[in-house]
């Protein structure tokens, strides 16, 4: 007999091996974009881009992330895109069954709490979303909520959210909070000025954030109702 | 954390019409807790060039006798004061030396050369040169400077314009940033002069 097959201890190559095979599924991307909200006296302006990237691929030149909820808010979402829509779909339906059963449109200040606890339902397995709410309350002063995933809400004079949340929240402290600026005194802001202030952010954001860009649309909240600019930005 | 990061800091600077402005924080801490707000990044070269060292405080102190030690080598031999171009070259073939050990800084070098033309360049911790012709930043505030300087930069401004552009985008980037801050000091090139300001800020 072969001697080679008698003393073989290669086990590897005789006995059928079962290793585990590792599967795994990761249920969150994140496809950019930046949103902007500022509180005017009588106004709120809410500005998104309309980029939606993953990595280093443009999916879509044109996927709003900001979407009008009612007559008084809208609402943008950053993060994961699909958890957005799928977000923004729970709450328009939420809206519709409101409006149904109390006949008449649901406040601001409300649908700020609504936001915040349908984000915490999820806890455990959150919307990838960061959340802007732009609108007007009861009083009809112009007003911003700002969402993390899980609901934690706060009431803002401006801020910036998403992949160039760092880039421009600065800017706006400086521009519209009048921060480090000695002896300037708070007046009302134009939403002349909010508008300026909202194009030099995006521009700028554009120029350095690879995941900012192609378009611009602003929505500007009045008493009267919504109102929808569209800007181009930079496409590169 | 990386490295970098450890210490805290920003620095930025800026071109202006035949002048440059160069501006750091001052806090020196370790992770979250702040140490000293006594501790400037930025380092004088020549009478028109300076250097700003953000990154890991101990190099950062290496780094900036090594420099001095380099730059007065270089006036003794060459028996003339280094152009920043040249500087820029000698920081960064010093942090290639380096290549695999680097040095956890990021060096940014802003002054006026012979002719009075302003220069200004960044690089990263292994001597990668940029050669900005507008504004260049460092240390943990990148993002946050990147996005006000864009903003506010201009072409062409003049020196007391440039100060105040170099001053607000420092100060209101650094505000938004837990690493930095606790006081700045901007420094504007002139070719008659240097004008060197220590600014209040918050102080959280």
């Amino acid at each position: 007999m072969n001697p080679v097959i008698l003393y073989n201890n290669d086990t590897s190559a005789n006995v059928p091996v079962e290793a585990p095979v590792e599967r795994q599924f990761y249920p969150y991307a994140d496809n950019g974009g930046t949103s902007l909200g500022i509180a005017g006296a009588d106004f709120c302006l809410l500005a998104s881009d309309t980029r939606k990237s993953s990595g280093y691929s443009i999916h879509s030149r044109y996927s709003p992330k900001a979407f009008k909820l009612t007559e008084k808010a809208v609402l943008a979402t950053n993060g994961f895109a699909a958890d957005g829509l799928a977000l923004t779909k729970s709450l328009c339906q939420k809206l519709e069954w409101y409006k149904h059963a109390h006949d008449k449109e649901m406040s601001t200040p409300a649908l700020a709490q609504m936001l915040s606890n349908t984000l915490y339902y999820k806890r455990f397995f959150p919307y990838y979303t960061f959340n802007l709410l732009g609108g007007i309350d009861d009083q009809g002063r112009g007003i911003v909520y700002s969402f993390d995933p899980v609901g934690s809400m706060g009431t803002e004079l401006c801020r910036a959210g998403g992949s160039s949340a760092a880039l421009i929240q600065p800017f706006l402290d400086n521009q519209v909070g009048l921060k480090n600026q000695q002896g300037a005194q708070q007046t009302p802001l134009s939403l002349e000025s909010a508008i300026r202030i909202t194009k030099d952010a995006f521009t700028s954001a554009t120029e350095r954030d690879i995941y900012t860009g192609d378009y611009l649309e602003i929505f500007i909240i009045r008493q009267e109702g919504v109102t929808v600019e569209r800007f181009d930005l930079k496409k590169d | 954390m990386s490295i970098l990061e450890y210490n805290g800091g920003a620095i930025v600077a800026m071109v202006g019409k035949n002048c440059v402005a160069i501006g750091s924080d001052k806090r020196f801490g370790v992770q979250l807790m702040t140490v000293s707000t006594e501790f400037p990044k930025i380092f004088p070269a020549t009478d028109k060039t300076f250097i700003g060292l953000p990154g890991l405080a101990t190099d950062i102190r290496t780094l900036s006798e090594r420099f001095r030690f380099k730059i007065n080598m270089y006036k003794l031999s060459e028996e003339r004061e280094i152009e920043p171009r040249t500087l820029a070259h000698l920081v960064s073939s010093t942090l290639y030396e380096r290549r695999f050990g680097p040095y956890f800084v990021e060096p940014i070098i802003a002054g006026l050369d012979k002719d009075n033309q302003p220069f200004i360049c960044g690089m990263d911790l292994i001597g990668c040169i940029n050669f900005a012709k507008d504004f260049v930043v460092a240390g943990t505030t990148t993002d946050s400077l990147f996005g006000v300087c864009e903003s506010l930069w201009e072409p062409d401004l003049e020196p007391e314009d440039l100060f105040e552009t170099v001053s607000q985008s420092l100060l209101n980037a650094v505000d938004r940033d837990s690493l930095a801050g606790w006081g700045a000091v901007i420094h504007v090139v002139t070719p008659e002069r240097v004008i060197t300001r220590t600014l209040k800020t918050r102080m959280d």
